[in-house]
C-alpha cells in the first residue's frame, strides 16, 4: 500500500506535483475571489498578460539557448516604445518595422558578445542594460516621447471581444513556438542550449544560434514596447521597467529548464498567466503591492527549489 | 579475511540490484571486481564505503561485524575509495591535498609532522621524487591518482577500493600505478580493483569476483580462469570474437585522406600521414603524444591548427567544423557527456542532430520524414527503435556511443570517420558491438581513423597503425607487421623489456 503510494509519488516529479497542485489551488482561489470574473478585471488581465507575454516569449528563447536570461529586455521594451513613437512620422508600418528591427539589433548585439566571445550572459545583459539606459537618457533628456504621427488608434480597440494586443501576443507566441519546433534554427537553438560543445561537434553554428535567439528576444520585446506605447499614447524609458523580472519569473513558473535545452515557448506563456492571475487576485482582495511582491517571490522560490530537486542525481 | 561481505542484498524501489552477493579480500591480496555496466559493482562499492545502506547481509572486518552507516564510519574502519573522479583540489599543494578534509588534524598542528607523514605515504606509493609544495594540478592524472592513494594511506586505510583507476591513463602511468599497487600488497593492504580492461585483471590481480545482473557469478584465483572464461562469466554467454576479422580483400589502395605538416602549438609538431578508404587506421600514442589533438584538429575543433589536409585530393580547410563536415568528415568523441551526446534530448533528436539540413526545406523541418529516418538509424546501430523518445541520459555508455555512430549515417557518400577513444568507459559486450559497427563503416567504404591509447584495442582492430611520440610520427606500419613490443617501444621511446 505504502509501496504503491511511494511509486506513484516517485513517478511524478516533485516539480510536476507542485505545478498540478499549485495550478488547481490557484484556480479555485481565483474563482472564489469576488470580481475576478468581471469584464473589467478579465480585460485588464488579458492586456497585462499580452505585454509581459511578448517579453516572455523572447526570454524563453534566451533561456532555452542556454543563456539563462537577459536583464536588458525591460529596457529594450522602453527604448522600443520611444523609437516607435519618435518614428511614427514616417508612417505606422515603417514605425513598427523600425522599432522591431531596433529591438532585434540591440539584443542581437548582446548575442554576438555571448555567442562569439563566450562572455557571461548575465553580465553582458547588465552592461547592455546600463548602455541602453545611458544612451536613452542622453537622447531623450528623460522626457516622455509623444507620437510624431497618428494612425495607431485601432491598437486600442478590440477584435472579437479581445484587446488588440492579445491577438498580437497570441500570434507572437504561436510564431515563437513554430520557430522552435518546426525550423532548423529552432532545433539548433535547442541543441546549443542542451550541450554547447556537442552542438559544435555536430556542426551547429553555435554563435549564430545564440545570436538568433537573442534577436528573436529583442524583436518580441520591441513588440511589447510598441503595444505599450500605443496603449498609453506615449513612449518613455520607464514603460517597460520590471518586465525582465516578470518574464523570467514566468519562464521559471512555466517550467522552462533554467539550464537550457528544454521547454517550450507555450510553457512560458502559461507561466505568465499564472503570475498575472496571482497578482490580480491579490489586488482584488485588497492586498497592497508589497504583498504582491512577497507572494510572487515565494512562488518563484518554490519553483526554483522544485527544479533543483528534479535535476539532482 | 581482512574484509568480508556476506549475503549482501539491495533493492532500489522494486528493482533488485544486488542479490546475495559475497565478496572477501585478505590482507596482501588484490581482488579484481568485474562486470558489465549495471551489474551492481558500484552499488556494492557504495555499500562497503557507507554511501548506501544494504537491505540484507553483513560486513565483517578482521572477523568482527562492522556497522557502516556513513562514509565517516567506513573511513574509521580503514576503508578508502579512490574513484574515477578524483577529489583533489588542483590549485593546492600536494601536502595540503593529502591533509585536506582529514578530521584528525587538530586546528593547532605541527606542519613538520604532517609533512613527514605525507612524505612517508608518498614514498609508499612510489612518488619518492615528488615535492610536497608542488601544485597538484600540474601533475599528470596518473600521479594525481597516486597522490589520492597516498592521502588514503595517511588516513590509515587498510582496505583500498580503486574504481577504474587506469581508464584515463597512458601505459607508462599505468605501469606506475601497478608498481604502487604491488608495493601496497606487499605491505599487507587489501585492495579491491574495479576495471573494464581485462588484461589488467591477469597482470596485477590475485583473484577476481564477477558480478552479473546483481549476482555473484564467479569467484576465482586469476591463475584458475582464462580470459575467455572471464568474459563469458561477465556476459553469461560466449562473446565470440571481440574483434571482428579484417576485410578479406585488401583495401583498394586509393589514399582517401592525406595530412601534411599538421601542427598544433605545443602539442603536435608537424605530422604527415595518409589513410585509405575502406580501412581502419589507428593513431596510437600515450596521453600527451598529440594523437587526440591531431584528430581534433582534423575535425576543425582546434582554432590554432595549421597544415595541409586533403580528402580525395581536395583540400579541406582546418579550423572550421562546418567546412570539415561539408568535406565529409565526421567525428566521434570519447567525452560523451561533455561533447558527444545531448544527454537531455531524446534518442531521435540525438540521431538526427547533425543532419537537419536533409529535412529542411526553406528552413522548415519535415517532421514525419525525420521520424522515419530516426527509426531506421536506430535500427542500423542496434538501438531499439521503440525507444526513440527515451532521453539519452537513461542509456548505458555503450548505447550512447551507438547513437554517435548512428548520427553519422546521413545519406551522404562514405567519407572520413574520425574517432577519439570511442570505447572509453564502454563495457566489453557493447565494445564488441561497436567494433563490429566500425568494421561495417569500413566495409561500406568509409576511411576510418581512430585515436587510441589502448594498445590491445589497436592490436586487435587496426589495419594500419601510426605511432606518435611527443607530437611527432614515429612509424606507420601495416597490420601484419604490428607487435605489442614494437608499439610499446614506439610510443614510449624506450626499449620495451
Amino acid at each position: 500500500m505504502t509501496g504503491a503510494l511511494l511509486r506513484v509519488t516517485r513517478a511524478a516529479s516533485p516539480a510536476l506535483l507542485l505545478r498540478g497542485g499549485g495550478g488547481g489551488a490557484l484556480l479555485i482561489w481565483a474563482l472564489l475571489t469576488p470580481g475576478f470574473l468581471s469584464r473589467l478585471s478579465l480585460l485588464s488581465m488579458l492586456s497585462a498578460i499580452s505585454f509581459v507575454g511578448c517579453v516572455t516569449v523572447g526570454m524563453g528563447f534566451i533561456t532555452i539557448s542556454g543563456n539563462i536570461m537577459s536583464l536588458a529586455l525591460g529596457a529594450t521594451v522602453s527604448a522600443a516604445s520611444v523609437v516607435f513613437m519618435a518614428s511614427l512620422g514616417a508612417g505606422l508600418v515603417p514605425a513598427v518595422l523600425i522599432a522591431l528591427l531596433f529591438g532585434a539589433a540591440i539584443t542581437a548585439a548582446q548575442g554576438v558578445v555571448v555567442g562569439y566571445f563566450r562572455a557571461n550572459a548575465i553580465l553582458v545583459s547588465i552592461a547592455a542594460l546600463t548602455l541602453i539606459l545611458g544612451i536613452a537618457a542622453h537622447l531623450t533628456g528623460g522626457e516622455r516621447i509623444y507620437p510624431g504621427g497618428d494612425g495607431f488608434a485601432f491598437f486600442k480597440g478590440r477584435i472579437w471581444m479581445l484587446p488588440f494586443e492579445t491577438w498580437l501576443f497570441a500570434g507572437c507566441a504561436l510564431a515563437g513556438q513554430a520557430i522552435l519546433s518546426f525550423t532548423r534554427i529552432g532545433r539548433d537553438i535547442i541543441m546549443t542550449g542542451s550541450n554547447r560543445e556537442a552542438a559544435r561537434t555536430v556542426g551547429v553554428d553555435v554563435p549564430i544560434a545564440v545570436i538568433a535567439a537573442y534577436a528573436i528576444a529583442g524583436a518580441t520585446s520591441a513588440l511589447a514596447g510598441i503595444l505599450l506605447a500605443a496603449r498609453y499614447g506615449s513612449g518613455d524609458m520607464d514603460i517597460g521597467g520590471g518586465y525582465e523580472y516578470r518574464a523570467i519569473a514566468a519562464v521559471l513558473v512555466g517550467g522552462i529548464a533554467i539550464r537550457g535545452g528544454a521547454g517550450s515557448v507555450l510553457r512560458g506563456c502559461a507561466g505568465v498567466v499564472v503570475i498575472t492571475v496571482i497578482e490580480m487576485v491579490l489586488r482584488l482582495r485588497g492586498y497592497g503591492e508589497e504583498w504582491q511582491y512577497l507572494i510572487t517571490g515565494l512562488v518563484l522560490l518554490g519553483v526554483v527549489m522544485a527544479q533543483s530537486e528534479g535535476t539532482r542525481r | 579475511m581482512l574484509l568480508s561481505a556476506r549475503g549482501i542484498g539491495k533493492h532500489y524501489g522494486p528493482v533488485e540490484v544486488l542479490r546475495d552477493v559475497s565478496l572477501s579480500v585478505r590482507a596482501g591480496e588484490i581482488r579484481a571486481l568485474c562486470g558489465e555496466n549495471g551489474a551492481g559493482k558500484s552499488t556494492l562499492v557504495k555499500i562497503i564505503t557507507g554511501n548506501q545502506p544494504a537491505d540484507s547481509g553483513e560486513i565483517t572486518i578482521d572477523g568482527v561485524v562492522a556497522t557502516i552507516r556513513s562514509p565517516a564510519d567506513a573511513q574509521k574502519l580503514g576503508i578508502a575509495l579512490v574513484s574515477q573522479e578524483l577529489s583533489l583540489a588542483p590549485n593546492l599543494s600536494v601536502l595540503d591535498n593529502i591533509w585536506l578534509g582529514n578530521e584528525t588534524v587538530p586546528l593547532w598542528h605541527r606542519r613538520r609532522a604532517l609533512a613527514e607523514r605525507a612524505r612517508a605515504a608518498l614514498d609508499e606509493v612510489g612518488l619518492e621524487g615528488l615535492r610536497l609544495d608542488r601544485q597538484v594540478g600540474t601533475l599528470g592524472i596518473g600521479r594525481q591518482q597516486l597522490v589520492e592513494v597516498a592521502r588514503m594511506l595517511t588516513r590509515d586505510a587498510r582496505i583500498l577500493i580503486l574504481d577504474e583507476p587506469t581508464a584515463t591513463l597512458s601505459d607508462v602511468e599505468i605501469a606506475h600505478v601497478f608498481e604502487a599497487l604491488r608495493r601496497l600488497r606487499a605491505r599487507g593492504h587489501a585492495i579491491i580493483y574495479i576495471t573494464h580492461r581485462l588484461g589488467e585483471v591477469f597482470e596485477v590481480c590475485d583473484s577476481v569476483s564477477v558480478l552479473r545482473n546483481g549476482a555473484l557469478v564467479g569467484d576465482a584465483a586469476t591463475g584458475a580462469i582464462d580470459r575467455a572464461g572471464l568474459i563469458s562469466a561477465m556476459l553469461g554467454r560466449e562473446l565470440g570474437e571481440l574483434y571482428p576479422p579484417p576485410r578479406a580483400a585488401p583495401a583498394d589502395g586509393r589514399p582517401a585522406l592525406s595530412v601534411r605538416a599538421l601542427a598544433v602549438p605545443d602539442m603536435v609538431h608537424g605530422i604527415d600521414f595518409s589513410a585509405r578508404a575502406g580501412s581502419l587506421t589507428c593513431l596510437a600514442g600515450q596521453i600527451g603524444s598529440g594523437v587526440t589533438e591531431a584528430l581534433r584538429a582534423l575535425c576543425g575543433l582546434n582554432e590554432a591548427a595549421t597544415g595541409e589536409f586533403t580528402i580525395g585530393g581536395r583540400r579541406v580547410p582546418l579550423r572550421s567544423v562546418g567546412r570539415a563536415r561539408a568535406a565529409g568528415v565526421r567525428f566521434i568523441s570519447e567525452n560523451r557527456a561533455g561533447e558527444g551526446i545531448f544527454l537531455r534530448l531524446t534518442i531521435a533528436e540525438n540521431l538526427l542532430c547533425g543532419q537537419l539540413r536533409r529535412f529542411s526545406r526553406g528552413g522548415l523541418l519535415r517532421r514525419r520524414a525525420m521520424r522515419t529516418i530516426a527509426g531506421e538509424l536506430a535500427a542500423a546501430v542496434a538501438v531499439r527503435p521503440a525507444r526513440l523518445d527515451v532521453v539519452a541520459a537513461d542509456l548505458s555508455g555503450g548505447n550512447q556511443q551507438k547513437l554517435a555512430f548512428g548520427r553519422i549515417i546521413d545519406g551522404a557518400m562514405p567519407g572520413v570517420l574520425l574517432m577519439n577513444e570511442p570505447t572509453r568507459g564502454v563495457d566489453v559486450g557493447a565494445r564488441a558491438e561497436i567494433y563490429r559497427l566500425v568494421r561495417r563503416f569500413c566495409d561500406e567504404g568509409w576511411c576510418v581513423v581512430m585515436a587510441s591509447s589502448d594498445l590491445e584495442e589497436v592490436m586487435g582492430l587496426a589495419d594500419e597503425v601510426i605511432t606518435l611520440y611527443r607530437g611527432r610520427v614515429v612509424r606507420q606500419v601495416g597490420r601484419a607487421a604490428v607487435t605489442m613490443h614494437g608499439l610499446l617501444a614506439d610510443i614510449t621511446q624506450q626499449q620495451a623489456a
